[in-house]
């Protein structure tokens, strides 16, 4: 019994010999980067000591001190302010950039001239492609507080006083908000006019015969098809719904200490603790942490996803 | 069999494709460490027929222009290799980076031999985690020219654990602390410096700038570290390392105290809210990311509180392009990092020790390698006047090769700029060797044991003090500020200082 198992997978190894030799670079690809790097998880739970060199000591040398290296992370107030904030903000990023990616991505396939899609396409990717430092010195152009465009011209012209933007904490999560949107949206938007472009025209067609409306086009043919995209693209977002764009909340808010209420999140906390520092043991120990957190929330919406119709689900 | 030599094939171009990534992948941490053919295989003593060995030297790029380094570096080979039979090759790294770059590079397998150290990029941890290696047995094998050149505290005063791992530069260990301006807005408004005596002293002359002066910022901050308050209570402080934990030293004893806690602090918080309210702060100190100089050269500002030293007006005065003219407010004082603020160490990873300490020893004894480092080639970079100091050559607008002169050496054997005192080297002497120094001199903080604490205490202080001291924050936020340090753990940070200070203490007795 056990035999013939045996043989029969020998068989289909050999079947599919060229297959699984195709298959090789890129396994090794995966290990190389991914898998042999894991090894490393331990230096979290360890406290380095860089006189043992080498990927041994590593493994096997250093000093275990269990969980202290995570202490830092949740020992303050602040480990409530920072899971708060890092949460919130990414899953309110994770809505607002679908919702609005997708009515974008609708708009733009509704646009007939294809110069114009082109052009509307580019605009809106740009953002994405520029640094966030220079997007903190854009912001920082507009919320100066002496010379920026909003104190200078906008807030005058409704009549209201001049804000001392770098320093109140509550107009933070608005302003966050939007630069992150205007910045990721184009991306977003171009992974879902992909899979609008590739719906089949038929099915509009008979819509249209049918005497639906554009509105009920979108909702009831756009929308459930590119629904398998949606989910996916949010599942791989909650995977990442522990880390934060660091550029976002560090340099956008030019490191301003009275905004941390609103704008610190985990990686920037753990930059600030540990610049003092340097200590990879403690830096380790924050990634696991959110990896872990990450781990568990996409093992949690893919089991819900696939509650509700398993061929959506990534696994 | 023609199948069967397919299937060789295929098997062959999987691995060469396998062989191919693992030597990228070997490749890419290779390359960084700018290794050359040279390095390998050198000989540990310089004798004539042995390899000539390839340090490598790392150092902070601190923003001036250094385009020609690499010329600057082969006139310096060349002497080295006829001295010691070794060469070396400096690595700037970015002033913004360093501690990052450096971790990953010591962290890593990466040939250096020679670094930068200093109490603010992480010296101490560095030597805890093992990263440096002691010099006191290279020292007395091949760096007795150091020794001699030098006064002790530039090396006794690095000590960790009784061990030394690093040579200060020859640089002023202490500082006086004062207020510079503009010379030419100080004679258009008759203002006399001399007459100032305290920092509080200066207020009517900021009212008068911001008077007459419409959009000029009386009081520019240097930037968010070196804040106002900094500024105005360094001399009466030793911030024993990384400020958390203080010793006053108008209280001239050890105790380790609070420093946000004490009248003297609350006293400097409350005078920069003053001025900040009265517009002599800029409204975006708190968080501006322009420094004083660039602020400065635009003629955006009147004056500046700073660290000074014999010499400084005319460092200053050829830094920002308008006449500095300073007033010292302080007595020089030197706190206990005095010594540790710039060394030269040789971290473990390095291959050559010795020769590493051999090029070190050049560095304090050897005028012609020490000119060479610090003002460039000479016709190219400075060209000597009669009385034997040097300037910039006729016609050259901008210098390929502008040196930070403090950072590494003994700068002591360079020739000195013109306009500056010819005995500026002396007088620096003198300055060290006439201060009040901290009790702890020499005392450097491990902050191993309380890492958790430092971390959390890092966070708390990064969301108060930027604001505080420039102005920008009411000071009733003190309060709280202080709760939410004790809360994430100082006073325990503080204990572990005044245990290991007491013990330092103790041992030098």
């Amino acid at each position: 019994m056990n035999q013939s198992r045996w043989r029969k997978f020998r068989k289909r190894v050999v079947r599919h010999r060229m297959l699984i030799l195709m298959a090789l670079p890129g396994l090794a690809y995966l290990v190389i980067n991914n898998y042999l790097p894991m090894l490393g998880v331990t230096i979290a739970f360890k406290e380095i000591d860089y006189s043992r060199k080498g990927l041994f000591n590593l493994l096997f040398g250093h000093e275990w001190i269990g969980f202290k290296n995570f202490e830092y992370l949740f020992r303050t107030d602040d480990a409530y302010t920072i899971t708060r904030n890092t949460i919130l903000y990414n899953g309110l990023f994770i809505v607002l950039n679908t919702v609005v990616a997708i009515a974008v991505a609708i708009v733009l396939n509704e646009i007939r001239s294809r110069f114009m899609s082109r052009l509307y396409q580019s605009l809106i990717l740009l953002p994405y492609l520029i640094s966030m430092v220079i997007v903190g010195y854009l912001a920082l152009s507009m919320l100066n507080v002496e010379n920026g465009f909003m104190n200078k011209i906008i807030l005058p012209l409704l009549g209201i006083d001049p804000v001392s933007w770098y320093s109140e904490p509550a107009y933070w999560p608005y302003i966050l908000t939007f630069v992150n949107l205007w910045k990721n949206v184009g991306y977003l938007c171009i992974i879902y006019l992909a899979a609008i472009v590739g719906i089949n025209h038929e099915y509009y067609e008979a819509a249209v015969i049918d005497g639906a409306s554009k509105w009920q086009q979108i909702t009831r043919i756009t929308v459930p098809l590119i629904a398998p995209t949606i989910t996916i693209m949010m599942l791989l977002a909650v995977g990442r719904i522990f880390y934060s764009d660091f550029g976002l909340f560090y340099q956008v808010p030019l490191n301003s200490g009275a905004l941390k209420p609103t704008t610190d999140v985990i990686d920037t906390y753990v930059y600030r603790g540990l610049m003092t520092l340097g200590d990879i043991g403690m830096s380790s120990a924050a990634g696991l942490y959110q990896s872990a957190v990450g781990f568990v929330l996409i093992l949690l919406s893919n089991w819900l996803v696939r509650r509700r119709s398993r061929d959506q689900a990534l696994f | 069999m023609a199948s069967n030599k397919r299937k060789l094939w295929a098997l062959t171009l999987s691995l060469l494709l396998i062989a191919g990534l693992l030597a990228a992948c070997g490749g890419g941490s290779g390359s960084g460490s700018g290794n050359s053919k040279g390095s390998s295989g050198g000989g540990q003593s310089s004798g004539s027929g042995e390899k000539p060995v390839e340090l490598i030297f790392a150092m902070p790029n601190t923003g001036t222009p250094m385009n020609d380094l690499e010329l600057v570096q082969e006139e310096i080979n060349k002497i080295a290799l006829q001295k010691i039979n070794a060469t070396v090759k400096f690595t700037l790294i970015d002033w913004a980076a360093w501690n990052q770059q450096i971790n990953l590079v010591l962290a890593g397998n990466e040939q250096l031999d020679l670094l930068v150290t200093s109490a603010y990029m992480n010296y101490s941890s560095m030597v805890a985690k093992n990263q440096l290696i002691p010099l006191d047995d290279l020292l007395q094998q091949y760096g007795q020219g150091i020794m001699e050149a030098m006064d002790p505290v530039f090396y006794e005063g690095t000590r960790i654990n009784g061990k030394i791992y690093g040579v200060s530069s020859f640089r002023e260990l202490v500082a006086d602390y004062g207020f510079n301006a503009r010379k030419d807005l100080l004679d258009k408004h008759q203002i006399d410096l001399s007459q100032v005596k305290s920092f509080e002293d200066l207020e009517p002359i900021f009212q008068l700038i911001k008077e007459k002066e419409p959009g000029m910022i009386p009081l520019v901050q240097r930037n968010t570290s070196n804040t106002v308050v900094n500024d105005m209570i360094a001399s009466r402080v030793d911030n024993l390392g990384d400020g958390m934990g203080v010793l006053m030293l108008d209280d001239n004893n050890t105790t380790v105290v609070n420093l946000y806690e004490t009248p003297q602090y609350r006293e400097a918080v409350e005078l920069a809210r003053k001025w900040y309210n009265a517009g002599y702060i800029a409204s975006d100190a708190a968080t501006s990311q322009e420094g004083y100089v660039a602020l400065m050269k635009a003629g955006k500002g009147f004056g500046y509180f700073s660290n000074m030293k014999p010499g400084f007006e005319a460092q200053e005065t050829g830094l920002i392009g308008y006449e500095i003219e300073g007033v010292r407010l302080t007595p020089a004082v030197g706190g206990s990092s005095g010594p540790v603020a710039f060394m030269i160490s040789i971290p473990s990873n390095s291959k050559h020790p010795e020769k590493a300490m051999q090029f070190m020893n050049l560095l304090y004894t050897d005028a012609d390698i020490m000119n060479l480092l610090t003002l460039g080639i000479e016709g190219k970079h400075y060209v000597k006047t009669d009385n034997g100091q040097v300037r910039v050559p006729d016609g050259v607008e901008s210098s390929g090769y502008v040196f930070n002169q403090w950072l590494i050496g003994n700068n002591s054997l360079t020739y000195v700029w013109e306009g500056w005192d010819p005995n500026q080297w002396e007088n620096l002497k003198a300055f060290n060797r006439n201060a009040v120094y901290s009790p702890a001199l020499g005392f450097l903080f491990d902050a191993n044991k309380v890492k958790t604490e430092v971390a959390a205490v890092s966070n708390v202080i990064s969301e108060y003090k930027a604001g505080l001291e420039s102005g920008a924050v009411d000071p009733n936020v003190l309060p709280k500020f202080i709760e939410d340090l004790k809360k994430a753990g100082i006073d325990t940070i503080i204990a572990e200082k005044q245990r290991q200070l007491d013990e330092f203490l103790a041992a030098n007795q």
